[in-house]
């Protein structure tokens, strides 16, 4: 009977043990929470026992209103602090599972529960802010606050197309457009009805070795040759017979050629262009349009404006913001290479900010604002997943 | 006797826990940094300026100092604005509630977006999709201390000490990867000196911050944190981080 009687207190006794080593962060938290880390008299449960003051993000607006029709003579209102007032969670037990409450828990009644006695803020100052506060929390979407906001893009997951593309940069270029069906066309500029054909605007990748290390943002190295020097985007014209994207025409000259290509939206349709003078024009109801120059366009000769770029150590010709390459029959359009450097950009463009740089974006095409020899270029960015 | 030794494997791994659980806080740091927290949040707007230099790696390899000088004011829950000029170039950010713009003077180029409704809320969203960096707003977090406790394995109190003449409380705060040194002045009230970020595990890569002229719940006019595109300045896209 003895043993047994022992053997019970020996048991309770372990178990005490155990449970004051298993949560040895409580007694931490006690021996803080009485230690220097807290003021006296303040109330620890703060969030819970004054509801009417959570920060909490939704119940934002009604207390807003609230604070409107405050006497100017009450005590300083929380809902004025630049942070919501600091706020301490209950017990500093110091375990990686504690909440911060960075976001729910905003409230301090600290500030309002002895405030009343001793602030008496009559200050006219304050309250007048706070009663234009009041009149500006008009919803968002009120038309007349609507302001102009950016285009915020996304970087899409079929990314991975640019370099499935990439091994055919030699042989097989006029087959690119066969790549991906799910592209579709992003309407870059509203204004002007420019449609860039994204897969007109996939890249092949560089064959030189980057020696600069890229640009990383979200998940994505941008390449460059050259650093990056900022000048503001200005279409690029391109001579007397150049016509922007977008550029509508009633009737075309009888010499324009017409050439096929694979349409984006079926493998078995054929889109036709209309070609004249380095313009590229697709019929509409009521007339021509010129569009971006359809990858694997073969035409017989490009116009006297065009510029020599050199790419992977040959030449190519770019015009119109497209790139051809020389052959027995005459030109043909070909993709972009990363690494080119080009004059000057055709319309319908975008300025995009990617982290601290700003490029221009045509489709899937980053165009990296460098300096030359004291002029205004572009390069062609290779991005990369990593 | 047996039920007891089944008990002593509950018993060590009862201290395994507690090993990892502890940290070593020290309470007078912890002391000062909620004093701070109490001034910050009680502050109903504030202005001040901040002085900054942070070193980058650049192409070689080789640690590039860069400086900036930022003018900071806060009111309200949700008004912001900053204006940072510096080798890097000169910005600003303008918050007033519903939108935040960024405009870049150099490039004379600026982004606006819908923003959140609070000061701190849209800290955090832009910061996380789009990669602004707010000068010095990890302070301005209601529980920066916690934070502390629950990123770091130490924080200690490391003295008085003094810099540009200010008596300040030095803590400094460490984990495997970071070494953050806190000077916490006490001059009139509790608020942030200076303080060094050092990233152990790149190159001891060091961000450092020096705080001046702390005004206190000036009387800021709404109308400054409104952002007024100048003429020519262009509206341009962002993209998001992922």
């Amino acid at each position: 009977m003895k043993t047994y009687t022992l053997n019970i207190k020996h048991k309770l006794g372990l178990i005490l043990v155990f449970l004051a080593l298993a949560f040895p962060s409580d007694l931490i938290a006690q021996r803080m929470g009485h230690g220097a880390s807290r003021g006296g008299g303040r109330s620890m449960s703060r969030p819970t026992s004054r509801p009417s003051n959570s920060r909490a993000t939704t119940s934002r607006a009604p207390s807003r209103s609230k604070s409107a029709t405050r006497p100017s003579t009450s005590n300083r209102t929380p809902q004025r602090s630049i942070n919501g007032g600091h706020s301490k969670s209950s017990s500093r037990n110091y375990s990686k599972n504690k909440p911060t409450n960075r976001s729910t828990n905003r409230s301090t009644n600290k500030s309002t529960s002895n405030r009343a006695s001793t602030s008496n803020r009559a200050s006219s100052g304050k309250s007048k802010i706070g009663n234009n506060k009041g009149s500006g929390s008009a919803p968002k979407l009120d038309g007349s606050k609507k302001r102009n906001t950016s285009n915020v893009k996304n970087k899409s997951g079929n990314r991975g197309n640019a370099s499935g593309n990439r091994g055919n940069a030699s042989g097989n270029r006029g087959n690119g457009n066969k790549i991906d069906n799910s592209k579709r066309n992003i309407n870059i500029d509203n204004s002007k009805t420019v449609n860039i054909n994204n897969r007109n605007t996939r890249v092949n990748a560089s064959s030189r070795g980057y020696a600069r290390p890229p640009y990383r943002y979200g998940g994505h190295g941008y390449y460059c040759h050259r650093p990056y020097y900022y000048h503001p985007y200005t279409p690029f014209y391109w001579g007397p017979v150049y016509r922007p994207w977008g550029f509508f025409v009633a009737t075309i000259a009888t010499t324009a050629i017409i050439v096929s290509i694979t349409s984006d939206n079926s493998a078995d349709e054929k889109d036709e262009y209309h070609y004249e003078n380095g313009t590229y024009y697709m019929k509409t109801e009521d007339g021509f349009v010129a569009v971006q120059a359809p990858v694997g366009a073969q035409v017989p000769e490009i116009p006297k404006e065009a510029a020599t770029v050199e790419v992977n150590e040959t030449n190519n010709y770019y015009y119109g913001g497209a790139f051809y390459e020389k052959n027995a029959d005459g030109y043909i359009v070909v993709p972009a290479t990363a690494g080119t450097i080009v004059p000057g950009l055709p319309e319908g463009g975008e300025e995009v900010k990617i982290g601290e740089v700003t490029y221009v974006q045509f489709g899937e095409t980053y165009y990296q604002p460098i300096q030359v020899d004291g002029k205004d270029m572009y390069e062609i960015v290779e991005v990369k997943s990593e | 006797m047996k039920k007891i030794l089944l008990l002593l494997p509950l018993l060590f791994i009862s201290f395994l826990g507690y090993a990892q659980e502890v940290k070593n806080i020290d309470s007078t740091a912890i002391f000062i940094l909620d004093k701070m927290g109490d001034v910050i949040g009680d502050l109903e707007s504030v202005t001040f300026e901040l002085n900054n230099s942070s070193d980058k790696l650049n192409e070689d390899q080789n640690i590039e100092k860069q400086y900036s000088t930022s003018n900071i004011s806060f009111s309200g829950p949700d008004k912001l604005r900053i204006r940072t000029e510096g080798t890097e170039g000169k910005k600003g950010y303008w918050y007033d509630g519903s939108y935040l713009s960024y405009y870049n003077f150099d490039e004379n180029n600026y982004v606006t977006l819908e923003a959140p409704e609070t000061t701190l809320a849209m800290i955090d969203e832009m910061h996380m999709n789009y990669n602004f960096d707010f000068p010095a707003a990890d302070f301005f977090y209601p529980s920066f201390t916690d934070d502390l406790i629950e990123q770091f394995d130490a924080i200690k109190f490391l003295g008085k000490k003094t810099i540009d003449g200010e008596e300040c409380y030095h803590i400094m705060a460490t984990n495997s990867e970071l070494n953050v040194q806190l000077w916490i002045s006490d001059k009139t009230y509790l608020l942030p000196k200076h303080f060094v970020i050092i990233y152990k595990n790149k190159s001891n890569l060091q961000y450092q911050s020096t705080f001046s002229n702390w005004s206190l719940n000036p009387n800021t006019p709404n109308s400054i944190f409104g952002f007024l595109p100048p003429p020519n300045a262009k509206l341009i896209s962002i993209l998001k981080k992922s």
